[in-house]
């Protein structure tokens, strides 16, 4: 069933349609309607859930890891500073090997408050131990949150899908809703054996002394690792149940290309009109969108870039003092690799300032004009 | 215990070799019983029962803790024969004992003491009115005893011997057996149904009575085995005044004798009596009850008269006269008879060596009572003519034409209490059978006395002690049926619910309860400490409520 | 004393507790009032230790380690998860320390408690951050050594009315307890267990390294706090109070007295300690009557 729909509305799809059991959510700009359509999902009865209306995003995590480890299927939402707030249980959560699903929708952080398009939110996130899958449309918003349980689930690690603020979340697209049967044959019913139960008494998430905690950190990592194989396999299954899929990075007319634009979330959209544009002239340029960002499927990138003259990578997030988040993780993952390219880190959109396309044009034409990068390449700053 | 799960009872530590081998988090695998938390311990709680005071008083060293939890266990019969393993008269003691346990017990100082009088009496009591009592049996051993006279201390003699298989035979001058219980203490303090079923228990155990019998030299004796003498006391000390000897002096045991014997009424209409001890009171209300208007007399003042509280209470509330504070100096004799006494104030100075204070005459406060009958009652002598002279004879036995000899009782303890006579006889019996076996009787130090302060009075509600019930003073005076109604079984067994029990563990599950390593483990009638996992806390011994547990320092 | 208490053990010997530690007592009666259908979640707290470090549990029923702040959000996930589960019957008890209740926990807690949602909260108060060593939280009394509030200048402020605030939230029921009454406490859990909604239980426990005093005084001075009203034992059930174990004329000095973190205080301190507690006595007598 096709509908038009905002990608906070796909994400309540994807979550009505996992069967989520448990929400447990507080609201943020622009995540609120996530969860507005969720509670009525609950409340007409096509969702069958208990939601709770907690009193902050850090008790929605809070109890979404309380559900979680009673062994139900949980689901919340936030952004931007409730994501912040929930630092904290985004640790206990993965630690505690919770396959929660939480929707965030990129937003800036203040202060110097801001609404809009961010990934520094999520990207500050990234060593809690949640996989992090970027997504560029509302299908996949959707999509990805029913692959995300099937992954998380299988790996026991929790799953956070990120959003860009409004050109996501309240923008409405055609979605292709799918059918219900057919997600439940894709996803099985949740079956958590490590969990609380009166029948089987253990304690859960006890103090562990050096002897066991580093073990305990190699094993999540080791899921994560794991989680490339599976997230594969769920992508591909997805394809052959639903007819689509999107891969752990997407490579855009890749074939020859000298030089790669990388990309995340619907900067790829725009990205995509400039590559056709350039190829169009003959120019072998490619774009390369990473959808998974942890854990990072840095062997499938290094084979992608493999042949490539330059890559330039746009981030709309920016840790200050070392510059665009996905830079530095794209320069980590080729620097032990021999011949590699050089990689431009042009830092763009912040705060939801447009991504136009004159902006991808600009991007590449600098990334070709200069033979040795600066670190960091501000696109677009009034200087 | 019952417990869910599976606990690692043999706890042993959980191993891993390998990341692969660990769940994913830290999810437990086993139980904390792999830590034996008991080598923190420095102190350690031992179960060391001690002596509960109310025992400790007790001449006869009955279990009184025991016979008492035993009725709070609504088992009086069992209390019965509890009692009966220290005393062969529970009915009596029941009733006549001055019961120094009360004024002992522990819970004296929180509330009331406990009523073991009355509860001692209850167990006696539901023995009789069910109809239980001793099963006959033959002696079996070879040895025989006799038994001089037949009072408590004879009574007890026999009872101890009895049980252990001794031929006894007991001789009483008098025509019936019970010594002073039968002839001293009136029938409204002791019915004679009692004494007589109390009695007939020690007859069955095949101890034969011979009354009648006045034994004039022990020589008669000769074929015993050995010999106890516990004639009593029965001569009154004199007054050593002018006019002692007319008609209407009457020696207070005399007049008791006569009466419990179904004499002549020897009271005439005006009585006083001298003395301040049991048998003072005893004569003044059988007086009373004979219709004569009743004052006693006695040198000191309330404080120090010896006679048992509740007995000079109930004397007063019956209409008896006390004049304290003076003592007679002459009888005035008119017609033969006694008609007027003449009496001193007296005054108390320091104390003598019985620790009371000693009374003085004073000087010129002479004055005159009308009396038509003088009953003196300055304590008993016994009279142990029937002995060699010098026998010397004592506890300790004596050889006596190759007979062993002992002594127990009033007569040569001088105690004076139906419980210290009790406590004599079973001494002697214990010594006789010692003697005779030729072997020592096991007897066991009692353990340390434990004081109030270690009682952990917050486990107990403040609650008043139950009294036994009394015939009302206008219905009692009139005759001589028992002034006391025993406590209405119910009653009993409330009252016996709020013993301490000091120092004897009654499996109130504190120590239990209040344990926070679980360490108490509860068997079927008592405690163990695991010792695997207890810290020492002491919380236990704090919270025990008798003072059962002790702390000890953990050797290491 | 004749109390009826359960025989069941749902915790094992072997646990680290201190020796003497009330909040073990605490944990144990709790859990003979709910027996096995419970699951309990414990955010940091002295308990956080003592239900043993991995592989190995003192308890015997389920229980959950969660972040400090988050009892009662936690248990309230809980809830809804067994719930949707199809397990109506398992109680979900929040056991958290006076910084996870008074502190660092109200937010969850009065999030909770405002929902309604259906949990046991109970807070085993031993009136300072006893885990990390003794230092002053908002549930420490006026005058208290701590560590972080040292005799000469000991807590300024008086300890907060935990149970007003519960009250003000208007759940269904609210209870004190104590580990010297355990037959009172276990009766308040039932009461609780059967009661759905938000139920909040405040156990005040004397923690001997904690409060200076000998490990062998817990229960008594645990029954001191009740008798002399400092630590009054009642229920308020929708609202009306009723007291449930009756105080005597014993005076706080008693109860004062026997807990070194007390021994700086003076006549005067004492008085004023004595003068509180009769108010807030007759306050809560008041309310029962």
């Amino acid at each position: 069933m096709k509908k038009v729909i905002t990608g906070n509305h796909a994400v309540s799809y994807g979550a009505m349609l996992a069967r989520a059991q448990v929400i447990a959510a507080y609201p943020i700009t622009p995540q609120t309607t996530i969860v507005e359509h969720l509670a009525d999902f609950t409340a007409d009865g096509q969702l069958d859930a208990r939601f709770i209306n907690v009193e902050s995003e850090h008790s929605a995590m809070a109890a979404s890891v309380g559900a979680s480890a009673a062994g139900a299927r949980a689901f919340t939402a936030s952004s931007s500073h409730g994501l912040a707030l929930m630092h904290e249980m985004l640790h206990v959560a993965a630690g505690s090997r919770l396959p929660i699903v939480m929707a965030n929708v990129n937003r800036a952080l203040g202060t110097n408050w801001n609404l809009w398009a961010d990934q520094t939110d999520s990207l500050s996130q990234r060593d809690t131990g949640w996989l992090q899958f970027y997504c560029e449309s509302n299908q996949e918003a959707l999509d990805t949150v029913i692959q995300a349980y099937r992954v998380s689930e299988q790996v026991l690690v929790p799953s956070m899908i990120c959003l860009d603020a409004f050109f996501i979340s309240h923008t409405a697209e055609i979605v292709d809703i799918p059918d219900k049967a057919l997600v439940d044959s894709y996803l099985p019913e949740c079956n958590l054996v490590y969990r609380l139960d009166p029948a089987n008494p253990c304690t859960l998430y006890g103090v562990t002394s050096a002897e066991f905690y580093y073990e305990f950190r190699y094993k999540l990592h080791k899921a994560m690792e794991d989680a490339i194989r599976v997230a594969r396999e769920a992508d591909d299954e997805f394809r052959e149940m639903f007819g689509r899929s999107y891969g752990l990075v997407e490579q855009y007319r890749m074939e020859d290309a000298e030089l790669v634009l990388v990309t995340s979330g619907t900067a790829a959209s725009t990205s995509r009109l400039v590559i056709d544009e350039l190829r169009e002239r003959g120019e072998r340029v490619g774009m390369l969108r990473i959808r998974m960002f942890r854990p990072f499927p840095a062997e499938e990138i290094r084979n992608a870039l493999r042949g490539a003259q330059r890559v330039a990578v746009m981030d709309r997030n920016m840790s200050p003092g070392q510059g665009g988040i996905m830079a530095q993780e794209l320069r980590s993952a080729l620097c032990n690799t021999p011949d590699r390219p050089p990689v431009y880190g042009f830092v763009v959109g912040l705060g939801g300032r447009d991504i136009t396309t004159d902006v991808v044009h600009r991007v590449i034409e600098e990334a070709l004009a200069t033979d040795i990068p600066e670190d960091i390449i501000w696109m677009g700053v009034k200087v | 215990m019952p417990l869910r799960g599976k606990p690692t009872t043999e706890a042993e530590k959980i191993v891993f070799r390998h990341e692969a081998e660990l769940p994913p988090m830290t999810r437990s695998m086993g139980t904390v019983l792999i830590n034996k938390t008991g080598s923190w311990r420095y102190l350690r709680p031992v179960y060391e029962e001690k002596t509960p005071p109310c025992r400790d008083a007790c001449p006869a060293g009955i279990d009184i803790q025991g016979f008492v939890d035993m009725l709070a266990r609504g088992e009086p019969l069992e209390a019965w024969r509890l009692i009966r393993e220290s005393s062969p008269l529970p009915g009596v003691c029941g009733r006549v004992c001055p019961h120094p346990c009360e004024r002992s017990c522990n819970r004296g100082e929180f509330d009331e003491a406990i009523s073991i009088h009355a509860l001692e009496r209850l167990a006696a009591d539901r023995a009789l009115n069910e109809g239980v009592g001793e099963e006959p049996r033959a002696p079996k051993e070879e040895e025989r005893v006799a038994i001089i006279g037949s009072g408590p201390a004879g009574l007890s003699c026999a009872h101890f011997l009895g049980r252990e298989g001794y031929g006894v035979t007991v001789f009483e001058a008098l025509p019936r057996p019970g010594g002073m219980l039968r002839v001293g203490i009136p029938e409204y303090r002791l019915p004679r149904t009692v004494l007589d079923k109390e009695i007939a228990d020690i007859e069955a155990l095949g101890v034969s009575f011979q009354t009648g019998a006045r034994i004039g030299d022990i020589g008669e004796l000769a074929d015993y085995d050995a010999i106890f003498v516990a004639t009593g006391a029965h001569k009154s000390r004199s007054l050593n005044i002018p006019g002692e000897d007319a008609a209407g002096v009457i020696p207070g045991v005399e007049f008791l004798k006569n009466l419990n014997l179904g004499g002549k009424n020897q009271a005439g209409e005006r009585v006083l009596v001298v003395g301040g001890g049991n048998t003072a009171i005893d004569a003044a209300r059988s007086a009373l009850r004979l219709g004569a208007r009743t004052t006693i007399v006695y040198r000191r003042t309330r404080e120090e008269m010896p006679a048992i509280e509740e007995e000079i209470e109930a004397a007063l509330a019956e209409g008896v006269d006390i004049l304290y504070l003076a003592t007679p100096r002459m009888a005035l004799v008119k017609d033969g008879r006694v008609a007027q006494v003449g009496l001193i104030k007296t005054e108390l100075a320091e104390p003598d060596e019985t620790g009371r204070r000693r009374p003085v005459e004073v000087a010129g406060s002479e004055f005159m009572i009308e009396a038509d009958t003088v009953i003196t009652a300055l304590g008993e002598a016994p009279d142990l003519s029937f002995l060699p002279e010098h026998a010397g004879l004592s506890e300790e036995p004596r050889e006596i034409d190759g007979t062993p000899v002992f002594g127990g009782g009033d007569a040569f303890t001088g105690a004076g209490t139906v419980v210290h006579a009790i406590a004599s006889g079973r001494r002697g019996a214990r010594a006789i059978i010692s003697r005779l076996a030729g072997a020592g009787v096991a007897h066991e130090p009692p353990g340390p006395v434990v004081p109030f302060e270690s009682v952990n009075t917050a486990c107990f509600a403040r609650q008043p002690a139950v009294r036994m019930p009394e015939v009302p003073v206008a219905e009692r005076v009139s005759g001589f049926a028992e002034v006391n109604r025993g406590l209405p079984l119910t009653d009993g067994l409330e009252e016996a619910k709020r013993c301490f029990s000091c120092g004897v563990c009654n499996l109130c599950d504190n120590c239990l309860i209040f344990c926070p390593d679980i360490a108490v483990i509860r068997l079927n009638d008592s405690y163990e400490i695991d010792y695997d996992y207890c810290k020492g806390c002491g919380i236990c011994a704090v919270e025990c409520p008798g003072n059962v547990i002790s702390l000890v320092e953990e050797e290491r | 004393m004749s109390i009826e208490i359960p025989r069941e053990e749902y915790l094992f010997s072997g646990h680290t507790g201190c020796p003497g530690c009330g909040a073990v007592l605490a944990m144990r009666h709790v859990l003979k009032g709910l027996g096995d259908k419970t699951v309990v979640a414990i955010p940091a707290c002295c308990w956080s230790i003592i239900a043993g470090a991995f592989p190995y549990a003192t308890l015997n029923v389920p229980l959950m380690h969660c972040a400090f702040e988050t009892g009662a959000a936690t248990a309230a996930g809980i809830k809804a998860a067994l719930e949707i589960r199809g397990d109506t019957e398992t109680t979900v008890l929040a056991w958290a320390g006076d910084g996870g209740t008074f502190d660092i926990g109200l937010q969850a807690l009065s999030g909770a408690a405002e929902r309604n949602d259906d949990i046991i909260f109970i807070c085993y108060d031993n009136e300072a951050y006893m885990n990390t060593g003794i230092q002053r939280s908002s549930a420490t009394p006026w005058k208290t050594w701590t560590s972080t509030t040292p005799a000469n200048t000991p807590k300024e402020t008086p300890k907060k009315d935990i149970v007003a605030t519960m009250m003000a939230h208007h759940i269904p029921y609210i209870a004190t307890g104590s580990v010297a009454y355990p037959a009172d406490l276990i009766a308040k859990v039932r009461k609780a267990k059967e009661i759905r909604g938000t139920k909040f239980i405040h156990i005040l426990i004397p923690c001997p390294p904690g409060w200076r005093h000998p490990s062998e005084l817990t229960i008594k001075i645990a029954r001191l706090a009740v008798l002399s009203r400092v630590f009054p034992l009642y229920e308020i059930e929708d609202g009306n109070h009723r007291v449930t174990v009756e105080p005597d004329d014993t005076r706080v000095s008693e109860y004062l007295k026997l807990q070194g973190r007390f021994r700086h205080l003076d006549e005067t301190d004492i008085e004023v300690i004595q003068a509180n507690v009769d108010r807030e006595w007759s306050r809560i007598e008041c309310l029962s009557a």
